[in-house]
């Protein structure tokens, strides 16, 4: 260690690998996405400078917008779902119970399942004409409940979002259970000795013990509400009439399907600007708190 | 220590330096065992009749010549198109290339990806393949590749019984009978049309394909791109207002939007839906699959009062070809002349046709072929009428598409969707 340490060219000779790959993977295709969204190119083609009208046009375009809606959507149905769920079976699950091993596993099951086989699962369920849930409903006499779920623009992004939140649950369990089992017994004992118990006891010892984690679950929840992509895709492909397409699936669409590839870097654009806005914004809020 | 750690991550900035370069080189040289290797792309990969037929057919040339290795990558045709546009920006296209004409083929060729092959259609052409059949794959005068098949994107498949039920022993031959059989269906409680519009095309490319022909004649879109006609001129919206009245009428099974064609088959399949509309691709499977005792019926789109269009015609296009990459060194293009002369035969016209596909040959219709089949070829006699999205640009097929899923759920209207694809003419 202390050979590294004193060694600012081994560090340095040591980073370059990960660098390199970080480069040539990260940042480099954002600066010539960048230089991209200032053409009109069809991938192929000759490249036309046009300036700032990519930015503009999709500025106007109000499908965008309504891409950007449905992309906040998910960032809140994932926060507030995702990360509530996941810490209250987090703090069931911290104590000795029948089969907690078992429940840990079912839990973070959905985690591990490929998302196209997530996704493909969950539109049998949903299926309005032979899905499960409305035969369920109509065979237990609910029949008023039934409703076109993926179908009906109402409810698309509603069902999607639950899927969403399912198929995360398990990671954000797992990372609060182990935040959990950090926490030092002394400090808890010495807690009930001091008359916290129950509730006090989770909500002024355990909850901000285990704050740091929070804050990390609450950005990753939210950077990969904001890629949220593959489950969409298959799930509805952004339909019907584009009440399920978020920002993500109006990229791939605009680049790949319209074959508008500097209009579809000028998207990515705006989504990688966003992404970093909400992520200071939530830093913001969060941190202030946990002092 | 320090040079032990300096030699480490040398040895791995060259290792991963070398991974870099070293990619792309591997499909370029022939293989191993000295023949010469020919990468190809098509969208052959679902267990179709006719696909079978071309691996088949692929299989027989490979045998006959090994000196040549075709290298094969098949992926279902959705997917399909949307990587080859990808690898084509990224200019790592294979030797040969499947690919469709009009809107598929025309910013390939107009990008350089592709080799004009005119040089050797002389052997095709007016012999086995009409010449203004094989025009369809040329792009500024240039030919690009020989059209596989036929197809035509517009045919109401039907189940005989049930529209018989529904008050209706003949096929309804103009619109109005055409609804009055969707509420009778209805009020039969069976669903009138399957339809599986997940992916977005089918109300486009099957539905207003045909049924924008029937009101606005086929030169429209022409006039259209030269500026003469409108998209929101009243026949066009019209059009699109078909689409809507089917969508008020439930003539559709509810889940359209969240299930593709090929389940929409299976409700037709399996009886839930009376009649199903798809493109001639659909018939080998729907023969193939269909139970004994169905009694499947063809039609196409009835006539529409106060149309321009003809009611004989039915909008098609000629189907795939093989294009070939424009950086193909002589000897494999050599060799891929040869796969040409093998595969664009009337053999394998032949054997198309016996598993019900249409082809571009003029060759004698096989006996052996079912009566659907004959029916199929009868039905699509009377003209062709232009397919959406092989004419118009990939932006506006994009828009239409999700305007029309919008309008079939009552989320947009005619008027609206016609401005939109209206304002994004150049």
């Amino acid at each position: 260690m202390h050979i590294l340490q004193r060694n600012k060219l081994a560090i340095l000779i040591g980073l370059i690998p990960a660098l390199l790959i970080y480069l040539v993977f990260s940042i480099i295709p954002i600066v010539i996405s960048l230089y991209y969204s200032f053409m009109e190119w069809n991938g192929f083609g000759a490249m036309k400078f046009v300036g700032f009208q990519n930015f503009i046009e999709i500025a106007r375009d109000p499908i965008f917008w309504k891409a950007v809606k449905n992309n906040i959507y998910v960032v809140v149905a994932s926060v507030f779902g995702q990360i509530p769920i996941a810490l209250a079976l987090a703090l069931l699950l911290n104590r000795k119970i029948k089969g907690g091993k078992l429940f840990r596993t079912i839990g973070f099951m959905p985690v591990v399942i490929s998302t196209v086989v997530i996704s493909l699962t969950w539109n049998m369920l949903y299926n309005s004409e032979i899905g499960f849930i409305n035969r369920f409903l109509e065979s237990i006499g609910l029949g008023s409940l039934t409703q076109n779920w993926l179908g009906d623009p109402k409810w698309a992004m509603i069902s999607v979002c639950i899927t969403i939140i399912w198929q995360f649950v398990g990671l954000y369990f797992i990372i609060f259970l182990a935040a959990l089992q950090n926490v030092p017994s002394e400090v808890l004992e010495a807690a009930e000795i001091d008359g916290a118990s129950g509730w006090k006891r989770t909500l002024f010892i355990t909850l901000p013990m285990i704050w740091d984690s929070i804050l990390i679950a609450v950005i990753l929840c939210i950077s990969g509400s904001l890629r949220t992509f593959d489950l969409i895709y298959v799930m509805t492909n952004g339909g019907p009439a584009h009440s399920t397409e978020v920002m993500a699936i109006y990229m791939y669409e605009k680049t790949f399907s319209s074959m508008r590839y500097g209009y579809g870097s000028a998207v990515s654009l705006y989504i990688f600007v966003f992404s970093l806005l909400l992520i200071w914004v939530s830093r913001l809020l969060l941190q202030r708190k946990s002092r | 220590m320090l040079k032990k750690i300096l030699s480490v991550s040398v040895i791995l900035t060259v290792l991963f330096l070398a991974a870099c370069g070293g990619n792309g080189e591997e499909t370029s040289s022939g293989s191993n065992d000295g023949a010469l290797e020919l990468t190809f792309w098509n969208s052959w990969s679902e267990d179709s009749p006719e696909n079978d037929v071309m691996l088949e057919r692929v299989e027989v040339f490979q045998k006959e010549n090994p000196d040549i290795k075709l290298k094969m990558e098949s992926i279902p045709p959705d997917q399909y198109k949307t990587k080859l546009k990808t690898q084509a920006a990224g200019k790592q296209l294979p030797d040969l290339i499947q690919t469709w004409p009009g809107a598929e083929l025309r910013p390939l060729a107009e990008g350089g990806v592709l080799m004009p092959i005119d040089d050797i259609i002389g052997g095709w052409k007016d012999t086995l393949i009409p010449a203004e059949t094989l025009e369809d794959y040329a792009i500024d005068g240039k030919q690009y590749a020989i059209p596989g098949n036929q197809v035509f994107t517009s045919i109401i498949y039907y189940d005989k019984d049930m529209v018989a039920k529904a008050g209706f022993e003949e096929f309804p031959t103009t619109y109005e009978d055409f609804k009055t059989l969707v509420e009778n269906l209805n009020k039969e409680g069976i669903n009138p049309i399957a339809l599986g519009n997940k992916a977005k095309w089918p109300l486009q490319s099957v539905y207003i394909s045909t049924i924008a022909d029937r009101l606005t004649g086929s030169d429209f879109l022409e006039k259209v791109f030269a500026g003469e006609a409108k998209f929101t001129d009243s026949e066009f919206v019209q059009a699109l207002g078909v689409i809507a009245e089917l969508g008020e009428q439930e003539a559709f099974n509810s889940d359209a939007n969240s299930i593709d064609d090929n389940q929409a088959a299976d409700y037709f399949l399996q009886g839930k839906s009376a009649m199903f509309l798809n493109g001639t691709w659909a018939l080998s499977g729907l023969i193939s699959n269909s139970p004994e005792d169905k009694n499947l019926g063809v039609a196409k789109f009835p006539a529409i009062d106060g149309g321009k269009g003809e009611a004989t015609k039915v909008s098609g296009t000629t189907g795939w070809g093989i294009a070939l990459n424009s950086d193909l060194s002589d000897e494999k293009r050599e060799a891929a002349v040869k796969f040409f002369e093998f595969l664009y035969s009337e053999e394998t016209y032949q054997a198309l046709m016996k598993v019900g596909t249409l082809v571009p040959a003029t060759i004698e219709v096989p006996e052996e072929t079912s009566e659907l089949f004959e029916e199929v070829v009868e039905l699509t006699s009377g003209g062709i009428a232009p397919v959406y999205d092989a004419v118009l640009p990939a932006d506006i097929t994009d828009i239409i598409n999700n305007g029309l899923q919008a309008i079939s759920i009552g989320q947009s209207t005619p008027e609206q969707v016609a401005q939109d694809m209206q304002n994004a003419v150049k």
